[in-house]
């Protein structure tokens, strides 16, 4: 589920006095929309909460034994390297210091700067050890693919703390969706998260061999869909016989790398209308054991995420809203 | 290799479909072929810089062979420069009805200065036509187009429209632009008028902007079906097909099986985005079953071939997928092996009768 | 098939046997003899490059063995052992299935399980004894019951 300050002035106390300065002078401003990410009247678009809000509008009616806090106003960042760890730094400190204290169902996912691998290390050091936060939150939308040589110690120091990585719709509104360019309608720019977007990064991730380097490495896909994997992986494993001694450190099949390293959530669950379809769907990679509920609250993504809970076998309902993120996570 | 290799038929292959057609041959102009071809205004830039349009094995070696089956070398000359070679290796041994040319230098002279891409594709286009089309009567053209001089490109389709020898018009998947965008619609405009599906083979320009810029050729080549979607994308996003309801658009390179699950994708967003796409008044997927065509390699290989057949079935576009072996390439699909993956109930109709049909191609006559 | 002295190290040469041929290859001092077939695709096998194991424990590093050991396809480059026929990377292998025992042809290594963490596939080119012969490079393409150890003839 989101969260997000509603304007700056919520992480002043948060900010160094030359960044609020720098805020103020530049007339810098956290975008409403998230770089068009999520434009309010769009059904998909974003509402900040407030904790009460989350408690009436979800926790207490949902029933929800945990949730994950995930705030992704910082991934429309300017390119100002210092001014990204100033403001990802105070992001953790505002979630640490006003939402974690205030409901014990609640846990967060940290956020650290993307153009500077080191600043985010020392960042993951400075607050990846609170024991409400679970997971290191990374843009899908990026300069280079997150599996690339030079973030290897930004992922493996997420995994010496022991969180999980976790790669979320969105960035930087620079980073054009397709390889083509900008895109005119939102509908093909949100669906290129999941099309395009996240397939590259797990391809990345998996062949360029951080899961080798670092075998305790979890990643979770974040309002990337989920339906689109197993014909990935088909394309994947029958590249891989081919071509593999280009990278010998990939020494299995990439479908099983994916198995061991990779969940993915529920939203949005991009599914066939035809419910025997749906069953089909899931049952073309045994994604009962690899997805995570999620409600992406307050994000609407249409009634695919009915299809799919409809779908699953009362066994497989129980992994998918509980069993397989308690673990993912450590919850449990 | 010291020795020669002895040249035996196997023993009597099973055909395994009345008729087949290959819809990816790739032959190769030798320079010395396009030089001559080339009004003399032109040449002195070819002397010099040939093209400097980069394709993507410039930037992502094929890791296997250069990328060819490394039985497909002629004495001289690269893969696919030698029609003998091609009748030898292909069209004899699979006794194959029907190849459709798709010459991928089209992909980079197409993106080269609009007048000196026009030219150089003209050059390919005659090659294709004088030294492939008219020595053998079971092959087919593609016509090359300058891609990012759509006007210059609308003109050499019209130029080839009465030639029944060019069945398609060739598109890659990396443009300048997303290929739905207006700019392009000329080459659209071009191709309906003339009965002439477009056919978007992979590559072009490389780009890699929503994730950044993959380290290797395995990621670069497992991404290929994520650009053909983009492509489907564009085109659906963009009104194309509202604009040019007869247009036929072939995903050549580029897989079939994610169709499905982007068709789901289309169609969620599509119900709740329906004021961002004004012009699609109907589901999206439905647009995609009327326009969209597939060939099948690297068609994606799942443990269990029955898995093949469901991705397929939720495609809805078994009627629409034509066998390709993407000969002199290293992931070539013999027509021979390959089929046993598809599912039986497509296979008469995706080894030779679709492409049959979109093509206007006759199919082989059956001896009683 | 050929006099000794003829056949240096590194060479290899195709022969046509009846109705089939076979690619007989000279690494170091052994031969080895598979015939030319790929069983995924079809494709000539013995006309494919050779190659030595590569193995990496991480990202960046490559160590290459000195000794060739395996013939990738000219096609799809799919590799196989020289000396058994064991296809490495082939499709369609359930991970569950790599550590059963099952009775087939072959030499002990080649059921034992994969080779620098690599589980067989389902694919075993056929391959053939080779020896030397009073000068001679003799293949065996007799039917034979397949022993272990058959293949890959010392000289």
């Amino acid at each position: 589920m989101h969260c997000a300050p509603a304007a700056l002035g919520d992480l002043s106390q948060y900010l160094e006095p030359y960044w609020r300065t720098y805020v103020h002078d530049g007339g810098v401003h956290l975008n409403p929309t998230q770089g068009g990410a999520y434009p309010p009247v769009v059904l998909t678009g974003a509402t900040p909460a407030s904790v009460e809000d989350l408690r009436t509008e979800l926790l207490d009616p949902a029933g929800l034994r945990t949730a994950i806090l995930n705030c992704t106003a910082s991934f429309h960042c300017n390119r100002n390297p210092y001014y990204e760890a100033a403001l990802t730094s105070a992001i953790n400190d505002w979630l640490v210091g006003e939402w974690l204290p205030r409901d014990d169902r609640l846990r967060a996912s940290m956020v650290v700067p993307t153009l500077d691998a080191d600043a985010a290390v020392a960042e993951i050091e400075r607050v990846g050890g609170h024991p409400g936060i679970v997971q290191v939150l990374l843009p899908v939308r990026t300069d280079v693919p997150w599996g690339n040589k030079r973030n290897h110690r930004l992922l493996a120091a997420a995994a010496e703390h022991g969180l999980v990585v976790g790669l979320h719709a969105w960035g930087r509104v620079g980073n054009a969706a397709t390889p083509t360019g900008f895109t005119h309608s939102y509908l093909e720019d949100y669906l290129s998260n999941s099309q395009m977007i996240v397939q590259a990064q797990v391809t990345s991730l998996v062949t360029e061999g951080v899961f080798t380097r670092v075998p305790g490495l979890r990643v979770a896909l974040l309002e990337c869909g989920f339906s689109w994997l197993p014909t990935l992986l088909w394309r994947f494993d029958k590249d891989w016989k081919g071509v593999w001694r280009e990278v010998p450190w990939l020494d299995g099949r990439p479908s099983e790398v994916v198995r061991r390293h990779i969940r993915l959530t529920t939203a949005p669950a991009h599914l066939p209308r035809d419910p025997a379809q749906v069953r089909q769907a899931l049952d073309l990679l045994d994604l009962g054991a690899l997805l995570m509920y999620a409600s992406d609250h307050p994000h609407v993504h249409g009634d695919g995420g009915d299809r799919l809970l409809a779908a699953l076998t009362e066994a497989e309902r129980e992994r998918v809203t509980g069993r397989n993120a308690e673990e993912w996570y450590g919850l449990a | 290799m010291t020795s020669a290799v002895p040249r035996t038929r196997k023993s009597a292959p099973v055909r395994v479909a009345r008729t087949i057609v290959d819809a990816d041959i790739h032959p190769h102009a030798p320079v010395t072929s396009i030089r001559p071809r080339l009004p003399q205004e032109h040449r002195e830039r070819w002397d010099l810089f040939a093209s400097r349009v980069p394709g993507p094995p410039e930037i992502y070696p094929r890791v296997r062979n250069s990328g060819f089956r490394l039985d497909s070398w002629p004495a001289t000359g690269a893969p696919g420069s030698d029609l003998q070679m091609v009748r030898d290796q292909l069209l004899d041994e699979f006794d194959i009805d029907h190849g459709v040319l798709i010459p991928l230098q089209g992909h980079q002279w197409g993106a080269e200065e609009p007048r000196y891409s026009a030219a150089l594709c003209r050059a390919l286009n005659d090659w294709q036509a004088e030294e492939w089309l008219a020595q053998e009567p079971r092959l087919r053209g593609s016509v090359t187009i300058s891609i990012e001089a759509p006007d210059l490109a609308a003109e050499e389709i019209r130029r080839r429209a009465d030639d029944p020898r060019f069945v398609q018009v060739l598109l890659s998947t990396g443009g300048e632009l997303g290929f739905g965008r207006r700019r392009y619609w000329p080459i659209y405009e071009a191709a309906a008028e003339a009965g002439l599906p477009v056919a978007a083979h992979t590559g072009g320009l490389e780009q890699h902007r929503g994730a950044g810029w993959p380290s290797f050729y395995l990621e670069e080549h497992v991404w290929n079906g994520n650009t053909m979607a983009a492509l489907m994308m564009s085109l659906l996003t963009e009104g194309v097909f509202a604009e040019y309801p007869e247009l036929q658009v072939i995903c050549v390179e580029g897989g079939i099986a994610w169709a499905g699950p982007l068709m789901w994708a289309l169609d969620d967003s599509w119900a709740q985005l329906r004021a961002d796409v004004p012009h699609l008044t109907r589901p999206p997927s439905e647009y995609v079953r009327d326009h969209f065509w597939f060939t099948t390699q690297p068609i994606e290989e799942p443990d269990d071939p029955a898995d093949l057949a469901t991705a397929l079935d939720h495609t809805g576009l078994g009627d629409r997928i034509m066998f390709a072996s993407d000969y002199p390439h290293w992931d070539f699909d013999s027509p021979r092996h390959a089929p046993r993956l598809f599912p039986a109930a497509l296979r008469e109709a995706v080894m030779g009768a679709n492409a049959c049909r979109l093509f206007g191609l006759p199919e082989r006559e059956v001896t009683a | 098939m050929a006099k000794l002295d003829e056949f240096p190290t590194g060479e290899r040469r195709i022969v046509q046997v009846g109705q089939r041929t076979i690619g007989v290859f000279r690494v170091g001092d052994r031969f080895y003899a598979m015939n030319n077939y790929c069983p995924h695709m079809g494709g000539p096998l013995c006309e494919g490059r050779t190659k030595p194991w590569l193995s990496s424990a991480a990202p960046g590093e490559f160590v290459l063995d000195e000794q060739e050991a395996l013939v990738a396809c000219p096609w799809h480059g799919w590799e196989y052992d020289l000396a058994t026929g064991q296809s490495f990377l082939g499709p369609g292998e359930p991970p569950a299935r790599a550590y059963e025992v099952t009775v087939e042809r072959g030499t002990p290594e080649r059921i034992a399980g994969g080779r620098n963490g690599r589980r067989p596939g389902p694919y075993v080119a056929e391959t053939f004894p080779v020896h030397v012969e009073d000068s001679y490079v003799v293949v065996d393409t007799s039917s034979r019951p397949v022993a272990a150890g058959a293949a890959g003839g010392e000289r």
